[in-house]
């Protein structure tokens, strides 16, 4: 898997990543078993310190999303299956929810209208329930 | 051995005809961080900088270096230290080539592959005269020289502020790489390797630190991980803050910092967390300059 990374961000970098694994297990694009790419490549990709992938890598490690297999790297755990559509992929767009209420308020728009041009804008896109447009992962 | 600081200094001063240039300073850098030295012109990073290295004898305080006092420092140390100057230090006579070779027979940790290496993901032109060479293609020799003994702590003084983007990508990857590393081994951990860098250029920073100094007028203003600081530092506008009526900085309220022109206010949500859900996070240039104002 490739990450997206912007290094000029609020979002510290490996808050990034943590970020990106999550969503990728949670939606099935990274299935148990999968391979991550090394903490040297990710690192050399992106032109930034080893460091800030090994804690992301860590920390998912410690989260359980992740495991360390001898001889292949990190690789997602078994027992990371996030069901599909589950409480645990809805916590994770919770924040994006709760930064566009605020964007809302502030706009002074009406709480029906907000809700409607969310509904809206998910309609709009396109009718295969692919979180993410990348590619399926080889199983 | 990761525990130690590479780097340590206790009330650093020093003045200078008159002027006092360095205030104080006290900073723990520990093994294995990348700190990105960061103020105005004229702040003092420079001379700290220099002080480090055993360049300048501070009129009170110590530095240490790798547990070693600056003014004093051994040979042992001095072969695992990199320093690159603000204004570097080449032969100007020589070949470029020559140079490499020459400054690679001081260091028993030399490796003259590497060294070549690195030139060339530089794209540093390796004919001709030190003295010919353009200002960037100067500062890529000198980053050349600095790191191809790959030594564990690493103190460049703007190193890349002649060089364009792409070049400085390559010289933000050569400071992660090493000789002894092998590619993409599972538990290879990244190298401890030490760096402290001052420079300008804000996003590349971004991108390698794991901690950020700011200096300002030869003071140590702040220094912490550049993590924490983007996951709980906020900038908060000025009407935001007018509840809490504190004129300036107020204990316990959260409020590191005031601009005074504008009324803005930096935050930190580990003081005080009543701040989370307010204003947004920085950036470390918009940090720099609320810092500065």
């Amino acid at each position: 898997m490739e990450f997206d990374i912007a290094p000029n961000s609020a979002n510290p970098i490996y808050r990034q990543i943590v970020e990106q694994v999550q969503r990728r297990v949670a939606s099935g694009q990274l299935p148990p078993g999968a391979d991550l790419p090394s903490v040297r490549a990710v690192a050399l990709q992106h032109a930034i310190n080893p460091m800030t992938v090994s804690k992301a890598y860590s920390l998912l490690e410690a989260q359980g999303l992740l495991e360390r297999r001898r001889g292949v790297g990190m690789v997602v755990a078994a027992q990371a299956v996030m069901h599909h559509g589950g409480p645990d992929t809805l916590a994770l767009l919770q924040p994006a929810l709760a930064a566009a209420a605020q964007a809302s308020r502030q706009l002074g728009i009406d709480d029906a209208a907000a809700v409607a041009a969310f509904a809206q804008t998910l309609a709009q896109l396109a009718p295969t329930p692919t979180p993410m447009p990348m590619p399926a992962p080889d199983l | 051995m990761t525990t130690m600081n590479a780097i340590e200094t206790q009330n650093l001063t020093l003045h200078r005809n008159g002027t006092t240039i360095l205030k104080d300073i006290s900073l723990s850098i520990p093994t294995g961080a990348v700190v990105g030295l960061v103020g105005r012109n004229g702040a003092g990073k420079s001379t700290l900088l220099r002080c480090l290295a055993g360049l300048i004898e501070p009129s009170s305080g110590s530095a240490h270096l790798l547990q070693c006092p600056s003014t004093h420092l051994t040979d042992a140390v001095r072969e695992r230290l990199g320093f690159v100057a603000q204004t570097p230090d080449l032969f100007d006579w020589m070949e470029v080539f020559e140079m490499i070779h020459t400054i690679g027979r001081a260091y028993p940790r030399w490796n003259e592959t590497r060294a070549l290496a690195l030139a060339s993901q530089l794209d540093l032109p390796m004919g001709g005269k030190v003295r010919n060479l353009s200002g960037g293609d100067q500062q890529k020799l000198s980053v050349v020289l600095a790191l191809a003994h790959d030594p564990d702590l690493l103190i460049l003084d703007e190193p890349v502020s002649s060089l364009d983007p792409m070049t400085r990508r390559e010289f933000m990857r050569a400071l992660f790489t090493s000789p002894l590393q092998s590619d993409n081994l599972p538990g290879t951990e990244p190298r401890e390797r030490t760096v402290l860098i001052s420079s300008h250029l804000l996003s590349d920073l971004e991108r390698v630190v794991t901690h950020v100094a700011f200096i300002r007028d030869g003071r140590l203003q702040w220094l912490d991980a550049w993590d924490a600081m983007q996951e709980h530092l906020r900038l908060i506008p000025a009407q935001t803050t007018a509840a809490v009526a504190a004129p300036y900085p107020a204990a316990g309220t959260g409020v590191m910092w005031t601009n005074r022109q504008t009324g803005q206010r930096v935050v930190d949500t580990r003081v005080d967390s009543r701040w989370a859900d307010s204003g947004r996070g920085l950036l470390l240039d918009e940090l720099f300059v609320e810092l500065n104002a």
